[in-house]
């Protein structure tokens, strides 16, 4: 990268950038982790899929919560959405043009994990519909009963799937189901990129403060 | 520094493990509440049904008060780190005030620093460039201008501004 080093003795411009709080740093980790398993991994529909879902739906929601209550790099206040700013913050890195520090995500950052954090909610919440809300230990012990012999835990399982209306809607919920997974899988990566791009143009490593290390 | 490195590194221990505390709980709580709805959706409302939701009120009581009580401990974290910062800021006012008062010269200045700091004679000639002979006797006008008979009461000075 041709940085003129006069560029990098500029102190950022007085802001000091963010230190995620604990909260913020384990539940992006556990998300992770969730997605990369649940996406790529184990089996759609099996009980570990449909635990992993409903511990990311539980995840989100504290973190959402934390998005009003938390510290001031983890509330919503510090990086609202703003596309034309995300827009103009990607053009000056296409110009190689060294970033301003932001307290919080940065425009393009903060467009990010808002798109993110919708499509965790549309995966997480259709396959809800998808399982007609039965939890992981329903689908578990159903499982176990199908694998013993006793195939009445999928007679069960029919009216649940009927309560959804005609299967023509059922479709519909788990095409939306895979394509909003896909999305997420496409957009971490993504995220993944923007990361390494932003840490080379701000010289800092941003992966640190994500693992609650102080600066490099 | 070493005190306040630890009180820092208690507080970012406890706000790692109340925030662990936070996630478990909400995951927990979102896995009992889901159960207890499918048991109420199997069997109907009961007495089982009652007992259900009060441990389900339980739950998230406690996500919440977790949740408060993380957010008291970074803000702790965060006003000890700033109130070191500002005692740092204002120490360093108060040496420099009472260096200019004594009417120190540059050089006596940065003897009187390093000294304040706990560096011995060698170690402050090395610093400097200079000869021990020429720090001790810079150290020496030093005492005299502070009006001091040696290093442990010169430090006293300004710990005794600290305490009060």
């Amino acid at each position: 990268m041709g940085r003129a080093p006069s560029l990098k003795t500029d102190p950022a411009g007085g802001v000091k950038p963010p230190v995620w709080d604990p909260l913020v740093r384990l539940s992006h980790w556990l998300v992770a982790l969730a997605v990369l398993v649940n996406g790529l991994i184990d089996k759609p529909g099996a009980a570990l899929h449909v635990g992993l879902g409903w511990a990311v739906l539980a995840i989100v929601l504290v973190r959402l919560g934390w998005g009003f209550v938390g510290p001031a790099t983890a509330r919503f206040a510090s990086f609202p959405p703003a596309p034309f700013k995300a827009l103009s913050h990607l053009g000056g890195l296409a110009r190689r043009q060294r970033p301003r520090e932001y307290p919080s995500h940065n425009p393009a950052g903060a467009m990010m994990v808002y798109t993110l954090w919708a499509l965790l909610l549309t995966v997480t919440l259709t396959g809800l519909v998808m399982t007609g809300g039965r939890s992981p230990m329903t689908i578990a012990a159903d499982q176990a009963a199908v694998n013993s012999g006793d195939w009445s835990a999928l007679v069960k399982q029919a009216p649940a799937e009927d309560d959804e209306g005609d299967s023509d809607g059922g479709k519909i919920v788990g095409a939306i189901h895979e394509t909003a997974a896909n999305l997420l899988l496409i957009l971490a990566a993504l995220h993944v990129g923007g990361v390494v791009v932003e840490s080379r143009a701000l010289g800092r490593n941003l992966v640190r403060p994500m693992l609650g290390r102080g600066k490099a | 520094m070493k005190l306040p490195r630890f009180a820092k590194d208690a507080g970012r221990r406890q706000s790692a493990a109340l925030a662990a505390v936070v996630l478990v709980q909400a995951v927990a709580a979102l896995f009992f509440m889901g159960d207890a709805a499918a048991d109420i959706d199997l069997d109907g409302l009961g007495p089982e049904s009652a007992v259900e939701a009060l441990v389900s009120l339980a739950l998230v009581l406690g996500i919440v008060t977790s949740g408060w009580q993380l957010r008291r401990t970074l803000e702790t974290v965060q006003s000890q780190a700033q109130a070191l910062e500002v005692a740092r800021g204002a120490l360093a006012e108060v040496i420099e005030a009472q260096f200019t008062r004594w009417a120190l010269t540059p050089a006596e200045r940065d003897v009187a620093l390093f000294a304040l700091k706990g560096l011995d004679v060698a170690e402050i000639a090395t610093l400097r460039g200079a000869a021990t002979g020429t720090v001790r006797a810079q150290m020496t006008r030093v005492y005299a201008k502070a009006g001091v008979s040696g290093r442990a009461q010169f430090a006293a000075l300004f710990v005794e501004d600290l305490l009060g």
